[in-house]
């Protein structure tokens, strides 16, 4: 058994140093091939998703790296990733940036470095209409999230007696709430309202206002990318002070009539 | 410049360690229940496959290419969403209120591979010669109990091997049970995986784990051919 371990580890050591070739200074490295490399949700209205009628991938974080991209003058090569995928697809260096709705947190710092926060949301949940007033509503309950994000840790924390069912993906969640198998489903506000917009019998459920979290979200870079990073925190600002920044949010959550509650400003 | 820091304590020791344990008791318990159950329900397809009442084996002929032919992870979302639309609302709650992930995880696994084991155990049945059945029922036997006492037995010895790697398959399938919740020990390694960022180390540990059962099923069939059926390795 040993030696089994053993061989496994000097297998992935090795698929580790063959990557660590690539990219230290990612800012010169994209101006070089001409083009960014953005891992992004493709099923995530309004942040990442795919238009009908274009079938291109269209949404608020696509926006921002349009926007980083241009300033760059390089091409955006749009690349999918899930949330359990996009911190190793990044250190891989499949990808350049990550702009796939990620909350910052400590933990995640250790590991990549995050642009200021670019938008900024708190998990709350989908419920049945009036079923929830407060927290204490769903003590001991089922409670419905997907894999590989915050939002499972935050609910484990604020309702410890809570069963908390991880789901492959954010729509089998709510199927999941439709069919009584779990009595909400949490994520982020701004997340929750693009599921509830899309579900078949949205009349039927809410979201209460019920927040136990703030999340603020950043581009994830590679860590000590420091060029990129400063590059990528300067054209953010920049963006604020233009009002584009602004203009992106109500493109795409003026629709949803939600209100801009914080603006894009240097952190730390 | 990217680094990867190896901390082999998160899979060690502490919470995540306590995690992956609950994974692997609830992979051995998804795993043992599935895999006497499969056998049972295989044997019986088997049976009901060789009839020679017709409409019971073209019963077993319909559900054998049903359930082979269709993607395991397919029957796993069936049983856990789809069979909502097909039973009554009072059955759905009693179900939601228990530990249904769990028991759709069985259903589906049992189901998907006792369809595999007819199949092995029929083959091993055609392996016996038919005159031994001539045999048997000229002696006075019903099909049935020819079946019980004089071709399954021998049926069952020749398809071990065979039986071996489906009990394997079924191993490793569970880990798609997590796709609809159930904490088994994949669901576990990437809980650790998305707690610590620890992906590799999670899932080395997972794999490590994976390998150990396969050794021990293996392990058993095994002492199970040489004391029990006297079939030397060699042989």
């Amino acid at each position: 058994m040993k030696k089994l371990v053993t061989l496994l580890m000097v297998t992935v050591l090795a698929s580790i140093a063959a990557k660590t070739v690539l990219a230290a200074d990612t800012l010169a490295e994209v101006k070089k091939k001409g083009v960014l490399v953005a891992g992004v949700k493709d099923s995530l209205p309004p942040f990442g998703y795919v238009d009908e009628k274009t079938r291109t991938i269209v949404g608020y974080d696509i926006d921002f790296i349009r926007a980083i991209a241009k300033k760059l003058g390089v091409r955006v090569e749009l690349k999918p990733v899930t949330s359990a995928s996009r911190m190793p697809q990044l250190e891989g260096g499949h990808i350049d940036i990550i702009a796939a709705t990620m909350t910052k947190n400590p933990e995640r710092a250790k590991q990549i470095d995050f642009s200021h926060t670019y938008f900024l949301t708190g998990q709350k949940f989908i419920t049945r209409k009036g079923a929830v007033k407060s927290l204490k509503d769903l003590e001991g309950k089922r409670i419905g999230t997907a894999k590989g994000s915050t939002s499972e840790q935050n609910v484990k924390k604020a309702i410890p007696s809570a069963t908390v069912l991880s789901f492959d993906d954010y729509p089998q969640a709510l199927l999941a709430l439709e069919q009584g198998k779990v009595q909400a489903v949490t994520t982020d506000e701004s997340i929750l309202i693009g599921i509830l917009d899309k579900a078949p019998n949205k009349s039927s459920f809410e979201i209460p206002s019920i927040r136990i979290s703030d999340e603020p979200y950043g581009l994830g870079m590679r860590k000590g990318d420091k060029h990129f990073v400063d590059f990528v925190n300067k054209t953010l600002l920049e963006m604020e002070k233009s009002g584009e920044a602004a203009r992106i949010f109500n493109k795409w959550f003026g629709p949803y009539h939600l209100q801009r509650t914080f603006k894009i400003t240097a952190d730390k | 410049m990217l680094k990867y820091h190896f901390d082999w304590s998160v899979v060690t020791s502490g919470k995540y360690f306590e995690w992956l344990v609950s994974g692997f008791k609830v992979t051995l318990q998804l795993s043992a229940l599935s895999i006497v159950l499969a056998f049972l329900l295989g044997l019986l397809i088997a049976v009901m496959r060789m009839s020679n009442n017709r409409p019971v084996r073209w019963f077993a002929h319909a559900y054998l290419e049903f359930f082979r032919n269709t993607p395991l992870l397919v029957q796993i979302f069936f049983w856990y969403f789809g069979s909502y639309k097909i039973l009554p609302t009072v059955v759905n709650d009693w179900l939601n209120n228990s530990n249904f992930e769990f028991a759709a995880a069985v259903i589906a696994l049992t189901i998907y591979t006792s369809a595999f084991i007819a199949e092995d155990i029929r083959s091993g049945v055609l392996a016996i010669p038919k005159e031994q059945m001539e045999a048997a029922r000229s002696a006075g036997f019903s099909y049935i109990r020819s079946m019980q006492y004089i071709i399954l037995p021998q049926a069952v010895r020749l398809t071990v091997p065979p039986l071996v790697n489906q009990f394997l398959n079924l191993a490793k399938n569970s880990s798609l049970a997590m796709t609809i919740g159930v904490m088994e020990l994949t669901y576990q390694a990437r809980q650790v995986e998305s707690y610590t960022f620890k992906g590799f180390e999670a899932f080395t540990a997972a794999t490590v784990v994976y390998v150990a059962i396969s050794f021990f099923i293996t392990a058993l069939v095994n002492i199970y051919n040489e004391k029990v059926l006297n079939i030397h390795k060699a042989a």
